[in-house]
């Protein structure tokens, strides 16, 4: 799968509104940029400056939500748990766009208030479904419902308030959009999707015995309590990274983690990996269709995951 | 599952009936024949939508719910005929002690009914195929723009002087804009058009489409769109396309409305040729975002910084 990401990053990259020379531009990136292979200094910064880094990002964003959805659904042993129906999603969308309104200018505020943002809708979702029995999934997800319908109010009611010329860009940035492939945010966004998913995956173990049941996995020397804080904390900064990044990338939470279950079977230590490869692979293909279906002008990516996912994931359903 | 007591689902029942008659309450009082707004003699003006709009013969109550509708009616002189405004309609400064009908995207069709007007002016940028339906249920005329290029804008303001019964002074007015359009076409007719980038936003980067009246403006600027073909009026852009079109200027339309938002260069057209030659141009948004009278200014600016040699400065 690893090597099906490499070919995915590679081929996208010949794919884009301008067309760029085949050869010299595999030349080029095999020689990572350090040789131009007789492309034009514009076809050089196209591939380099704008194309790979949007690609690294749709990877990075897509591995990161994917990760996440898997670890909600194996904590929550519910199918349905992702990032958006939690309302988590919302928060760091609410984070950013605080980010965006009081300190415009300074770009890392975004992820930080992202982080925080989807954080505190966790903690609100897991309060509010906290009942005498403990948490039940059936509870957290009604919790997540309540969560996320009040959050997308806050948003509208924001969107609102703003003056008129942002509006179309704020809206564009919700339906998620990569082409801000920022060159502070890129690395920081890229790290956290690689040690989120590495960080789920080492708890892989303790997530299988959970889904036999919360009191069975305690009995079997599980911490539930410490798990579920890990799961929270991990898939909170996943989130809150790639909403801070691209908006809201909407399905890819959902459909990758039940693809990887369905084609790989349910133990963590496989499934997760493979859903943050999954992710990313997802991504980068629906961004490339975003960016090129109706070039020059583009697409949000948020409507081609939707787009690409919901029909996938019926098919799926129906096939299982 | 939750189960709810007897009581509750009691108050439940009481409630939901509530709800049922206010409704029936509203659907009562929504039907019943309302007294004419427009009545007597009315006159046909085709508007942008193509709609043949009925307008009472003598109009002297009028909502504008666009800022440059609000300049043009003031421009030809009916602003005192202007009941209501959007938050948005700034200028001229008279124009900010009209009542408030909410903004261009979200009109409060309550407060415009209560301001009993004529006419409301519409553009299509606030997307208001329900609520001219609307209008139209309360016998209320409304009256839809949408310019895609100077010529339009002109139109617009022909119409409206029209509308409100001051069609002489509207035509003075749009005579004097000819005057001032056909100058600057004068003197950059024997330049070699310079290929502009129009950056509506930077992040995410928006530009000026095909059906932009920018488009146009930038034409007779003595200005080349490198995204004239580019279907649609407010296109979001690819940026390596940006970068592929190695623009010779670049307009930001910045420091008006916007304030200091779209002050700087996207980052994919940092190395342009425009930028490398120090020809990045910030006009005032008022002065271009908004269709009526002020565009000849944003006309003007364009023409004097695409070709600062042929104004003699």
């Amino acid at each position: 799968m690893a090597a099906a990401l490499l070919l995915a990053i590679v081929l996208m990259s010949l794919l884009g509104s301008e067309p760029l020379p085949v050869r010299a531009s595999l030349c080029a990136l095999a020689s990572f940029g350090t040789n131009a292979c007789g492309l034009t200094q514009d076809q050089f910064d196209i591939l380099f400056q704008i194309r790979l880094p949007r690609i690294l990002l749709a990877a990075a964003v897509g591995g990161s939500l994917a990760t996440a959805g898997a670890g909600y659904q194996a904590l929550l042993r519910n199918p349905l748990a992702e990032p958006y129906l939690l309302g988590i999603s919302n928060g760091a969308a609410v984070g950013t766009m605080i980010a965006l309104v009081f300190f415009g200018a300074i770009e890392w505020t975004r992820p930080i208030l992202a982080f925080s943002g989807a954080l505190l809708a966790t903690l609100a979702v897991y309060r509010l479904a906290r009942g005498r029995a403990g948490a039940t999934p059936e509870r957290l997800i009604l919790a997540g419902v309540i969560v996320t319908t009040f959050l997308s109010s806050v948003i509208v009611f924001v969107t609102v308030l703003m003056d008129a010329t942002r509006i179309r860009s704020f809206t564009f940035w919700l339906l998620g959009d990569l082409s801000g492939a920022s060159k502070t945010l890129l690395p920081v966004t890229i790290v956290i999707a690689i040690a989120g998913a590495l960080a789920l995956t080492l708890h892989a173990r303790s997530l299988n015995l959970l889904m036999l049941g919360e009191r069975d996995a305690f009995d079997l020397g599980v911490e539930v309590g410490r798990v579920r804080i890990v799961v929270f904390l991990v898939a909170s900064l996943l989130v809150g990274s790639s909403v801070a990044a691209s908006g809201s990338v909407g399905y890819v939470g959902l459909v990758v983690p039940h693809l990887a279950r369905l084609s790989l079977g349910s133990d963590n230590r496989i499934t997760i990996p493979a859903a943050a490869l999954g992710g990313a692979l997802f991504v980068i293909v629906a961004d490339t269709v975003a960016r090129t279906v109706i070039a020059p002008r583009e697409l949000p990516v948020g409507a081609i995951t939707a787009l690409i996912g919901a029909p996938l994931f019926i098919y799926l359903l129906r096939r299982a | 599952m939750i189960y709810y007591g007897r009581s509750v689902r009691a108050r439940g029942y009481y409630c939901l009936s509530a709800l049922g008659l206010i409704i029936c309450l509203m659907l009562v009082s929504a039907c019943t024949p309302r007294e004419a707004a427009n009545q007597g003699a009315t006159r046909e003006i085709t508007d942008d939508l193509g709609r043949r709009v009925s307008i009472p013969a003598k109009v002297d109550r009028v909502i504008s719910l666009a800022p440059n509708l609000t300049e043009i009616v003031f421009a030809v002189g009916a602003g005192d005929r202007l009941v209501g405004r959007t938050s948005y309609c700034d200028y001229p400064p008279e124009a900010k002690a009209i009542p408030v009908v909410s903004d261009t995207l979200h009109p409060n069709l309550e407060r415009i009914i209560a301001l009993k007007p004529q006419v409301v002016l519409v553009s299509t940028a606030s997307q208001l195929e329900v609520f001219t339906q609307q209008l139209k249920g309360q016998n209320i005329a409304a009256f839809v723009t949408d310019p895609h290029d100077l010529e339009g804008v002109f139109r617009s303001i022909d119409q409206i002087g029209e509308i409100v019964g001051e069609k002489d002074k509207a035509n003075v007015l749009v005579q004097k804009l000819r005057e001032r359009t056909n100058a600057v076409e004068q003197a950059v007719r024997d330049k070699q058009p310079v290929k502009v980038f129009y950056q509506a936003s930077g992040e995410p980067l928006y530009t000026a489409g095909h059906d932009s009246y920018i488009t146009d403006l930038m034409r007779r600027a003595g200005g080349a769109s490198v995204t004239a073909d580019v279907p649609g009026a407010w296109p979001k852009f690819s940026n390596e396309s940006a970068l592929a079109a190695r623009p010779e200027a670049i307009i930001l339309p910045t420091g008006g409305s916007m304030g200091a938002a779209n002050a700087n260069v996207a980052e994919a057209l940092r190395q342009s040729p425009a930028v490398l030659q120090g020809r990045v141009y910030k006009i005032n948004d008022d002065h271009l975002s908004r269709p009526g009278p002020r565009l000849v200014d944003g006309l003007e600016e364009m023409a004097r910084a695409l070709h600062p040699d042929a104004f003699g400065t």
